[in-house]
Order: C-alpha cells, then structure tokens, then sequence
C-alpha cells in the first residue's frame, strides 16, 4: 500500500479534522468524506434515539464521533460500526462474527430472481435452499425480489449455517424485515444450524448436525428447486495477499477460507466446499444451482467439477454484474459461456424445468453438443 | 451590287434573337422523370432493407422507438415495391417486342401494354422520390399564423387585414378550426375595419403546420390603396409567420414511458457502471464504496451518485437527475429551434418589399408566387380563400418538395 501523501492529509485536515483518520482505511479523499458524513449521519441517530445505549456518550455527540473515526481507522470495517449493511434494496443487521454481505452476491441474487420471475412453467410452491447462508441475506433478498413481481407463488426459504452467532442474526435480520413496511416479501423463510461438509455416512457428531440430518430433524422438506451457496473459497495463500487487512483483521477466518485437511494443496482448499454443495444440490435434485466463486480460474474449475457429476443440461458463469452487456471477450474458453461485466462472480447450473424458468432453453442444445 | 444597306445595330441583334422569348423557368420547372436518381434507389433499398431487420426484431419483442420508425419506412417500401413491379414489367415487354421469334400478335399487344406501363414506371418512380423526402419534424402539429403589416404604412395595415381575413375563409372552407388568438388594429383595439396591426391566428387541428407552411414570408400588394387621392399605384407589404404550436406535447412531462415525453430515456442508450472494488472483491474486500454512474451514450452526459450506502438507492436518484438534465436539454434545444424558426422565417430586415414570396396585383387581377412560379388570375377567388388560393398553395408546396429532393440528392451524393 502506498503511503498516504502528506499534502493530502494536510489538504484533509483543512475539511475536517476526523478526515486523516479515515483516509487510513478509505485511501482516497471522496471515499473519506463519504464514510465521514455516514458516521456523522449515525451519530446523529444514535443521540436522537429514544433508547440511548449509553447515556454518558451520547450526550457528546463529538467525542462520540470521534470514537467511532478512530475504531474505523483501526480498519474495523464501517458496516461493523454503523451496524448494518445495504443488500440490495435491503438493509440488513450485521455484526462482528458474521461475514459482511457484498453487492456482488446481491447482484447475482437480483439478477436470478429477475430471470425467474418471467418464468412460464413455476410450480405453485418454489422451494430455494441457501447454503452458508450467514446473515441470512440471501434468502431474504431472494423473497423480497421475487415476491415484489410475483405475488401468485408461494416461497419457502431455508437458509442454513455452521455458526451458531449467524443463524441468530439471520433470525432478527428476518424480524428486521418482517417489520419494515416497503418489504414485500412474504414467503416463508427458517434459518437452521447444519454442517455443510460433514459427510452424513461418517461419524455422526450432532453438534452441528450434517445437512440431512439437519432438514430431517426440522422437518424440513428433502428437495428444493433452486440452490444458492456463497461458501467459503479464499485459499489460505490469497487469504495473506489479496484479502484486505480489514477483511482479515474484523471479519471471520470460518466464512473466508475452507477448513485445512491433511494432503490438500492451496487450491483444492479452496475448492474444498463445492463438490460438497454439489452433492448437496443433487440429492435435493435442484433445478437451478448458483455457487459464488473468487476468480474465474475457480469458476472454471467449479464449472468443470458440476459438467462432470453429468446431471446438468447447462452451465454457465456469471461476472459480477449479470444484468449488464457481456464484456470484450478477453481470455475466456468457448468451453462455458461467461455474462456480464467484472470479475468472474458465480457459477450456474441448471437442468431439466430449470432451463425454461431461466430462459434457456437454446443453451441447454449447445451445451449438450459440445458434451459430446 | 454587292454593297449591303446600312442596318442599325439594335435591329441587327434583333434578328439574331428569336422574336418570341422562350418562357420557361428553369430552376422551379417540374421534371416528371421516368428515372430515381442512383443515389436515392441506393437510399430507397437501404431502408427497405433496414425494414426488413425492424420487422424482424419487432416480431420478437415489442420496442416502441422501433415500431414508430417501421411505420416511417412503409411508405418507402411499398413504394419502392411498386416501382421494382414497373420497371420488371416494362423490361419484360421490351424484350418480347425486340425478340424476333415472338408471335406477331403478341408483340402487337406487347406494344399496346407498353404506354400503360411507361405512365405507371413514371407514377411509380415519382411515388418513390417524394416518398423518400423526409416529412417535416412538426408536419403533423397544429400552428400560429402571425401577421403584420410590413412596409408601407396604413396601405400595409389594411393588406395585412385582408389577408386575416383570406385565411379565415380558407380555414372555414377546409373545415379546419381556426380561432383569433390576438387582434389588434392601429388604436390598439380589437375594432374590425381600422387597419390591422397584428393579428394571431392559431389553426387548431393536426397536421395544420404541414398545409400553412409554405405561406411564411413576406406578401406583397400591388394596387392603388384607398386611402391614396390621386390614383397612383403602391406597393406595400405585410409579413406572415407561421409556427408549429408546441404546447400539446409539454403537459406529458412527467410519463417516464412515453417517447414523446421529455423525461424519456431509452434504456439501451445508457451505460450503467457500478464502482467496484479494484481487484478481487467478493469476500476478498468489504468496500463501502455504493457510487453509481450513469452515461447516456448519445449526448455524453455524465451523472454519478454516492449519497447514499445504499446501491439502488443510488441508482435510482441518478436515474432522476439524468432524466431531469436530459429534459432540461431538451427543452433549451426546442426553444432555441424555435428561436432559430423565427429568425430564419423572418429577419429583422427581411421585411421589405423585395423579399416578397408572393404579389398579389390589382391592377392585373393576378397573384403570383415567387418560388413556385406560378401565375393565377383570380385575385378575387384567392382573396376569398377559394380553390384558386389552393392550386397556389399547392404549387408552393410542390416546389418546396423538389427543393427538398434536390437536397436529399446532393446529400446522398456528397455521403459517396
């Protein structure tokens, strides 16, 4: 990181004194400011509110400010502090524990909800599994989305995690919801504690249960049409150089990078969790599977790995804006087609019904012919 | 006897010249060609092919900018169809009167069919070059008539009333609705009788821009004027200006989905680019960074937005300010293309009597149009606003039609 001029922090200094504190973590002069008046705007609710924390802050609202400058430039991210996080038209509960929602992952979600919703053929019930679902923002977001155009099926939402901290906070972020008014969502939405990767013919241990064993023992149905997971999949090596020091240092290590097993290299670590969801996606027999990934190495890797468990009629990669024109074809195989603009965000899977709800229904030829 | 007699140059040179002069008027002579210059056949099939690709992709999906221009294009198409019809058929009949081995009956007939088809390639390839001509931007409107007297003095004043008067008779007689906006005489009341000092016709139905166009200009009145005690001839002026009445379309301001409004924006037209985090992203940062911007292609304008935390929020207040900023241009370009109307109709000097687009003479009966070249003489008809009038107005139209083919040709040709 290059060092931070000091004419620009004397040029800081000059609007605001708090400003040389935030252009530690910000880096640039207009994401400052933004990030300033933010907290100002928060400090500002926080002494209005009728229910103050703590009495004796709160009734300097500089010191308060400045509190909170100073916690930020320790590279606590600004969503930890101010308590919440936008996630698509959403604003959601966040807190130290739980990994921050990106808008990345909110505009995957949009887009899929955007593609389904014009669907002829949807069942009367729409049944959407989210794995290491974390706040809970997926599912939620997926509901209000889906809901808000189409209010004649019905939505049953699971969202499941290993953390005991993110399943409670996917519970209140969905009262949070659930009260606010502009919320169209209505479906019927559980969070429940499971085990991703635990394999459900080994040794049971049941603090958390497996995946299976967790559906059955809240009566949760087997099979969902529509799969969504963004796991963890940073590699311990990415994890030290392309991580930012305020995703290392505040958000969890268990949401960012897979669990270490004896003989995996770097990559197949971070590939650690899809074989897994995959599996996962073909026993609840998903129409429509949706993995995020880092890089578009990962996401070919991760394409490769669902063409060869051969249940799917199609696969494709979305960057992380799906919505917009596709981008210049630069370095991409003719293998999987690639939408959008960005980086190589997520993969998705779709068979059988699944290729009409998407409006796929050429892709699935080509995909097939290129098979064989 | 070989010495000629001495003949004054002036008889001389009149031998040379022909006794009667050739009345002809070469620029505004209508050429009824059998022949589509090249350059507008290569316009005519450009659109008919682009024709082609409209319908096709209105068959997939409905598009309203698209489907408005497929229904500017019909005209050219089915014309230009028609003219292909003509020219296969005539070049079918030429060949079966020139092949020797044709029964003699048959190339008789042949023969017969053959003026038919010449008059119907003509009709066909006149069809096509004014199809081609680009129909006014604010044909379809309704429109103001101003009117003033020129120069002139009270002589113009009285004209001026005169010719109010003519273009209420016309507008009653097409059945268009016409209503006095403003009348004022020289004392500055609305009094009819007193000389007129300027009046404002508003005609009230569609397309009336299209019809009253061509009557913009300076008119000017040959006659001996009542108010002259000697009995001498003047020539006075009064000014016409004709503006297409905009006001109909500003009260749908605020219909985002109305292509006629100017709050519409098509969507494909502008790039939407989110900031994202250099870099990886994903899980690999927790940006705060929620700027959007906004680019509408077409004029460059730029709006970016990083109020709030909130992505779509953003979005969605960008898309407010550019839909404002674009109907702020919009509408400063229509009034300076009303300023630029005004100006070009009439100049601030422009109205004397020799700018004049028409004479209407007394002493001869006669009303003459300058651009079209056309003569009439029933004055009192024209003035009464009856058929004579329309075969005037007709010919200044057709005259600005040629102009416009004339022009359309240099431009298909320069495009080369």
């Amino acid at each position: 990181m290059p060092r931070l001029a000091i004419a620009l922090l004397r040029h800081a200094y000059t609007i605001d004194p708090l400003l040389p504190l935030l252009l530690r973590p910000c880096r640039t002069l207009a994401a400052a400011q933004n990030e300033l008046r933010w907290l100002r705007e928060h400090v500002d609710k926080l002494v209005q509110a009728r229910r103050p924390v703590n009495r004796k802050l709160q009734q300097q609202p500089k010191a308060l400010l400045r509190r909170l400058a100073v916690e930020r430039a320790s590279g606590k991210p600004l969503q930890y502090i101010l308590g919440t996080e936008f996630f698509g038209e959403l604003e959601l509960r966040c807190q130290p524990g739980v990994l921050i929602p990106r808008p990345e992952t909110a505009a995957s979600v949009t887009h899929l909800s955007h593609l389904i919703q014009n669907a002829p053929a949807l069942p009367s019930e729409l049944r959407v599994l989210d794995l290491c679902t974390g706040t809970g923002c997926i599912p939620l977001l997926f509901d209000h989305d889906f809901s808000s155009a189409r209010s004649d099926r019905r939505l049953q939402l699971l969202g499941v995690d290993i953390s005991d901290k993110a399943i409670g906070l996917a519970h209140r972020n969905l009262a949070r919801v659930r009260r606010w008014k502009a919320s169209a969502g209505r479906g019927d939405v559980d969070f429940i504690l499971a085990d991703v990767l635990s394999n459900p013919f080994g040794d049971q241990t049941l603090d958390p249960p497996c995946l299976k064993a967790a559906l059955n023992f809240n009566k949760k149905p087997y099979f969902w049409d529509i799969v969504i997971a963004n796991p963890p999949y940073i590699s311990p090596s990415a994890y030290w150089s392309t991580t930012t020091r305020s995703v290392r240092g505040f958000e969890p290590k268990l949401a960012l990078v897979p669990p270490p097993r004896p003989g995996n290299n770097d990559t197949e670590q971070a590939d650690y969790f899809y074989p897994r969801l995959l599996t996962a996606a073909r026993d609840a027999e998903a129409k429509i599977v949706l993995l995020e990934v880092a890089d578009l190495d990962q996401a070919m890797r991760v394409a490769t790995m669902a063409r060869r468990i051969a249940i799917f009629d199609g696969i494709e990669i979305w960057r992380d804006q799906p919505d917009q024109r596709n981008e210049s074809a630069v370095g991409i195989s003719a293998e999987f087609p690639v939408r959008g603009q960005g980086n190589a965000r997520s993969v998705l899977c779709w068979r059988g019904l699944g290729a009409t709800w998407l409006g796929r229904g050429r892709a699935t030829k080509t995909s097939r012919t290129t098979r064989a | 006897m070989n010495t000629m007699h001495w003949i004054c140059r002036s008889c001389l040179s009149r031998a040379i010249r022909p006794l009667f002069k050739l009345r002809v008027r070469w620029q505004t002579t209508a050429s009824a060609t059998e022949s589509v210059p090249p350059a507008l056949l290569a316009r005519a099939r450009a659109v008919a092919d682009e024709h082609k690709q409209l319908a096709e992709k209105l068959a997939n999906g409905f598009d309203t900018r698209a489907a408005k221009k497929l229904g500017g294009y019909g005209a050219i198409v089915s014309a230009l169809e028609e003219w292909d019809k003509a020219n296969e058929s005539l070049a079918e009949l030429t060949s079966l009167i020139h092949d020797p081995t044709s029964d003699p009956e048959l190339r008789e007939l042949a023969a017969d069919d053959l003026g038919a088809t010449r008059t119907s390639l003509a009709k066909a390839s006149q069809n096509l070059t004014t199809s081609l001509v680009p129909i006014h931007p604010f044909a379809h409107l309704p429109c103001l008539m101003e009117i003033r007297p020129g120069a002139g003095g009270s002589e113009a004043a009285i004209f001026a009333g005169d010719l109010v008067r003519m273009y209420q008779a016309y507008c009653n007689r097409h059945n268009y609705r016409s209503t006095l906006l403003k009348y004022e005489n020289i004392n500055g009341t609305s009094e009819a009788g007193v000389p007129l000092s300027e009046a404002v016709l508003e005609v009230n139905s569609a397309s009336a821009y299209g019809v009253f166009r061509c009557e913009a200009g300076v008119h000017r009145v040959q006659r001996v004027p009542a108010t002259e005690s000697k009995g001498r001839t003047h020539t006075s002026a009064a000014s016409v200006l004709v503006l297409p009445s905009l006001e109909e379309n500003t009260s749908l301001e605020n219909d985002f989905e109305d292509p006629e409004s100017d709050y519409y924006i098509d969507v494909n037209e502008v790039k939407v680019e989110v900031m994202r985090a250099k870099g990886a992203g994903g899980q690999h940062v927790n940006t705060t960074d929620s700027a959007v911007r906004l680019t509408h292609i077409p004029t460059n304008t730029v709006v970016s937005m990083q109020d709030s935390r909130s992505q779509p929020k953003n979005k969605e207040k960008a898309w407010q300010l550019l839909r404002s900023r674009l109907a702020q241009a919009r509408r400063e370009k229509r009034e300076e293309e009303m300023v630029a109307l005004r100006r070009s109709v009439l100049g601030v000097a422009k109205t004397g009597r020799g700018d004049k687009v028409r004479t209407y003479n007394w002493g001869q009966q006669r009303v003459t149009d300058h651009r079209s070249g056309a003569t009439v003489h029933d004055l009192d008809d024209v003035m009464d606003g009856g058929q004579t009038l329309d075969t005037v107005m007709e010919g200044v139209r057709r005259w600005l039609m040629e102009k416009d083919v004339e022009a359309l040709i240099a431009e298909e040709a320069s495009k080369k």
